[in-house]
């Protein structure tokens, strides 16, 4: 499982204080914990003005690498922050992400091209907006994917999103995603498909039953990545059996191994060994 | 006795058959569609409180919202002699939309159910509107209040040409303007020239409702 971790954010309070106070330390850490706890790639939102965004974009993918080895998901919608991020990474990003918005189309495409970088592509345009039904969502993704594929990236490169709308809204939401899901891996069988599934129960009691059932979900119908906060120790757990019960964790040494490690079940001083 | 206090319990436990047969019933029986109204009122008040408490979620939101929204349908031929409701009992006039760029609806829809579900008359224009638009329609309304959704970054400045916009029309004094989403602050605020920020749906509707107070 290819795991999207998702806490450096911009539109988080403390994550915010921090780009604006240069607290390099309090990113640092945010990055190695997150490294730690098992993530594949760290996402790096800095949720700022679109003036100050290109330097502190930057300064945020300076600041991780410094930090981590891990790859970056450079996310953000602005090209103008986009394009130095890109120069700054030192390991190919996932650029998150291209949608079917015109904007996106002439500002990130391009450039996710020119670096020849791993690209999100959103189910999503400025014409229908999330479309709410597969055919819709599918229709969309063909065309950008597409577009992507002729502009040189290879198909493993890209990372399909269906996206997740909420389920208390429309009780169909979590069945539309789910037939996204199926039929993106039946069109692009060595695409990733990767999403936030938090959205899912927004407004919701409970969210963590339903994001980590809905997590399950989506791996059984075909989702190989996940944008998450790889340190919420259940949904990691979830992650892993999901990835586990799909058979793609032989002899299910990752499952195991994670759990003699300490990083799934419980703490390792918690436990009764005989 | 079935009363319209009856009526009221019932929507507020989401027991959606009976209060829609208690409507039919009422009205029928010749309780006056304004006391109806009123019931429903109440309820949508009550079961807002108890979003707020947490007891609540945004599902409750939604089935009560369409339990009213069923119920006008019935009230509606019993209406003809009554005037609208809108003038007399609604609070304030409010347009929300989330601005041009941007098309994230979750917040700004939940916000517009919570306004009306507080007695506001609410013109929802949809995500993706362009400034003119939302000027054009807060004339036409003569709105109090213009709420602009946007969670993303590249909305902050279709909001700050908008706030120019009603300034150069002269409008800005009469309409108060509060931007909402995730990502809002302090120095969003400043940099839009709206009036408040918000970044959850209550502390929203407070506010618009201490504005038309």
């Amino acid at each position: 499982m290819i795991i999207i971790g998702e806490k450096i954010n911009g539109t988080r309070k403390k994550v915010a204080e921090a780009i604006r106070e240069r607290n390099s330390d309090f990113i640092s850490e945010l990055a190695v914990s997150q490294a730690d706890a098992g993530s594949t790639y760290l996402d790096i939102n800095a949720g700022t003005a679109p003036k100050r965004e290109p330097e502190d974009m930057v300064w945020l993918v300076e600041t991780v690498q410094s930090a981590s080895d891990l790859p970056l998901c450079l996310d953000t919608a602005n090209p103008e922050a986009l394009r130095p991020a890109l120069e700054t990474a030192n390991k190919t990003p996932l650029v998150n992400s291209l949608s079917g918005e015109k904007a996106r189309i002439e500002g990130i495409l391009p450039l996710a091209l020119e670096y020849k970088t791993h690209l999100i592509i959103l189910a999503l345009d400025d014409v229908v907006g999330i479309p709410d039904s597969s055919q819709g969502r599918m229709a969309i993704v063909r065309r950008l994917t597409d577009m992507a594929l002729a502009g040189g990236l290879d198909e493993d490169q890209i990372f399909i999103d269906p996206l997740v709308t909420t389920i208390s809204t429309d009780t169909e939401n979590a069945k539309i995603t789910l037939e996204t899901i199926h039929s993106a891996k039946e069109a692009y069988p060595t695409a990733h498909i990767t999403s936030g599934l938090s959205n899912i129960s927004f407004g919701m009691p409970l969210r963590g039953i339903i994001n980590r059932t809905f997590l399950a979900m989506c791996v059984a119908a075909g989702l190989d990545s996940a944008i998450l906060d790889s340190n919420d120790r259940s949904l990691m757990e979830t992650v892993m059996a999901s990835e586990m019960l799909m058979g793609k964790d032989r002899f299910c040494m990752g499952f195991n191994k994670a759990y003699r490690a300490g990083r799934i079940g419980p703490a390792l001083e918690k436990r009764n060994l005989h | 006795m079935e009363n319209a206090e009856t009526l009221t319990q019932a929507i507020i436990e989401m027991e959606e058959e009976k209060a829609m047969a208690l409507t039919r019933r009422l009205l029928e029986e010749g309780t006056a569609p304004m006391a109806i109204f009123k019931a429903y009122q109440n309820a949508l008040m009550a079961v807002g409180k108890r979003f707020e408490e947490g007891v609540y979620f945004i599902p409750e939101l939604i089935l009560s919202g369409n339990m009213m929204n069923e119920a006008m349908e019935i009230i509606k031929p019993y209406l003809t002699e009554e005037k609208s409701r809108d003038d007399q009992e609604r609070i304030g006039k409010i347009i929300i939309a989330t601005i041009e760029g941007d098309i994230h609806d979750i917040g700004k829809n939940i916000v517009a159910t919570l306004l009306e579900l507080n007695g506001f008359e609410v013109k929802d224009l949809g995500v993706d509107i362009a400034k003119d638009q939302i000027i054009s329609e807060a004339r036409e309304l003569d709105a109090d209040v213009i709420g602009l959704s946007g969670l993303l970054t590249l909305s902050f400045d279709p909001m700050r040409e908008l706030v120019e916009a009603l300034k150069a029309e002269g409008l800005r004094d009469k309409i108060k303007v509060i931007i909402g989403g995730g990502q809002m602050d302090e120095q969003v605020r400043d940099y839009v020239g709206a009036d408040a920020f918000v970044v959850d749906a209550v502390s929203g509707i407070k506010l618009c409702k201490a504005w038309v107070d």
